[in-house]
């Protein structure tokens, strides 16, 4: 089955909305910008586009396929979806355009995010006087938001593997540095591991340089047949593994401590599939973007991706691996969700892009295999991109 | 719990699911599901068992005993209730039965818990329909 799917598909354009604390503009205004971007970097037309999918999460504004099309001036469309699970959707809009171009279901697609959650507000804080679901086991004791979550798992990891609060600042470092280079990120000037740490806490042992920004902006990505892509402007990025991830007993984030083993996270499952799928390993990644709303999921994913064994992640953090341009696996090239924005994942797969075009910022020395993984806490996806 | 005039604390929406669970609360008592077929008991409530996918589950009374297995100490942003209570830590403890809860410690100040620490479940009424099942330190 993988085989049917791998390098069918192929990203020719890519665009994006400026990202900040508030663009003044609604999800549909900064959806419809990026794609008109992504579509006149392809060399396309709205005309040419025949399929839209998407990540949705409750609590955002949301911009649905109709509007989209309607205010795009698509003719027709022949299929669309939208991906649950927030963040752990960001690859999946890919993973089912390249399912629908694989099987001729559609042509051309344009892949999207959108996300107000700079000027939105945040759902979490949301609640009522009644919490719902398994929830209601959780917030009235005042685990709401998912820094708390996350803090609370981190803790019990960072007891159990020796990890360090200077590990964690160590991502956030690496990071910023990546994002120096990089004119579009929202947070540019160079951070030192102490500034994380005397930075203040906002779920201990978290602290705000901890943790990304929320912002506003938008994603765009278009694909179309392998085939077609060969004639069009930019050297064809290929979709070479695509992945879905969700285990036994699985929660949302909130719920991952009712797992018998909270750290078999949904990433464990979506790497064995996206490894598969791509017919690829570990050692043929040649810069990963993972996905980093709080520091410590950068070290969980390069434990789930097999980069290293579990409890190992922040060795390989130590010895300098994953800052670019020395180490071995460059991760977040572009500053990520830390530095550049949040666009929940999305803003990583057209870093992957550009550094298969060969038009990054902190360019990675030819780079052939790109790696993106969305949230590995919540069901997840990924995608392996390769450059043709 | 609630001041006349602070924010009130977020309360559990109690569905047909749940209600055994907290209907022993008020009684004093931690309540588990426990699967008919493999036996395993289970957190938080659900209608089929993830184990087995059994249907079948009966209500147990849980030893209470438990051990610390995580923490964190929530500060600023937070729900109105706890921003009038910062900084509000939040535990996570291992029943005895095997799973997991988030709770509250009392009779502990934050800077002496440990992980692994023993405890016992104890009950935090919050009003005539509500008690939170809490954890206190077992040589308390």
């Amino acid at each position: 089955m993988t085989e049917a799917v791998r390098d069918r598909a192929a990203i020719v354009g890519i665009g994006s909305t400026r990202f900040a604390r508030n663009l003044g503009k609604s999800e549909l205004e900064n959806a419809l910008e990026a794609s008109r971007l992504a579509l006149e970097d392809a060399g396309l037309s709205p005309a040419d586009v025949d399929a839209i999918f998407k990540v949705e999460t409750p609590g955002e504004e949301g911009n649905s396929e109709l509007e989209i099309a309607r205010n795009l001036g698509i003719p027709q469309l022949r299929a669309w979806g939208a991906a649950g699970y927030g963040g752990g959707g960001a690859c999946a809009p890919i993973v089912l355009a390249a399912l629908a171009i694989a099987t001729g279901v559609a042509s051309v697609a344009l892949a999207i995010r959108a996300r107000n959650r700079g000027s939105g507000g945040r759902p979490w804080a949301r609640v009522g006087t009644r919490v719902p679901g398994v929830a209601a086991f959780e917030v009235p004791y005042g685990l709401a938001s998912p820094v708390q979550q996350i803090a609370t798992l981190a803790r019990r990891y960072m007891w159990e593997y020796g990890v360090t609060s200077e590990d964690l600042a160590t991502v956030a470092v690496v990071q910023r540095f990546h994002a120096s280079h990089n004119p579009n990120a929202t947070f540019r000037d160079p951070i030192t591991v102490d500034d994380v740490l005397t930075s203040r806490v906002v779920a201990d042992p978290l602290h705000l340089l901890d943790c990304s920004m929320e912002s506003d902006g938008a994603c765009a990505v278009v694909l179309t047949t392998a085939e077609r892509a060969r004639d069009l402007r930019h050297r064809p990025v290929l979709v070479t593994g695509v992945a879905q991830g969700m285990g036994k007993r699985h929660y949302m984030m909130g719920g991952l401590v009712y797992q018998d083993d909270p750290f078999d996270f949904p990433a464990r499952y979506t790497a064995r599939e996206v490894y598969r799928s791509a017919g690829l390993g570990p050692d043929d990644i040649d810069v990963a973007l993972l996905y980093d709303v709080f520091t410590p999921l950068v070290l969980w994913q390069l434990e789930c991706y097999g980069f290293c064994r579990r409890g190992e992640a922040a060795a390989l953090v130590r010895e300098g691996r994953i800052c670019w341009p020395e180490g071995d696996l460059p991760v977040n090239t572009h500053g990520g969700s830390l530095s550049e924005a949040y666009i929940h994942g999305f803003n990583h797969i057209l870093e992957a892009v550009r550094q298969l075009r060969g038009e990054a910022f902190c360019q990675v020395a030819d780079a052939r295999v790109a790696l993106v993984a969305a949230a590995p806490i919540v069901p997840s996806s990924a995608v392996i991109l390769t450059r043709q | 719990m609630t001041r006349p005039d602070g924010a009130q604390r977020p309360l559990p929406e109690i569905t047909p699911l749940t209600e055994p669970f907290w209907a022993g609360a008020r009684d004093r008592v931690l309540l588990l599901q426990r699967c008919a077929r493999c036996r395993r008991f289970r957190f938080p409530p659900e209608h089929g068992c993830g184990y087995c996918g059994s249907p079948e589950f009966t209500w147990e009374r849980a030893s209470g005993r438990a051990t610390l297995y995580s923490w964190t100490v929530a500060h600023s942003p937070h729900l109105p209730f706890f921003m009038e209570r910062l900084p509000w830590p939040v535990a996570v403890v291992q029943l005895e039965e095997g799973p997991r809860m988030v709770t509250n410690l009392v009779g502990v100040p934050v800077e002496r818990y440990e992980f692994g620490m023993p405890l016992v479940v104890d009950f935090l009424e919050v009003d005539s329909e509500i008690t939170l099942p809490v954890f206190r330190p077992a040589d308390s």
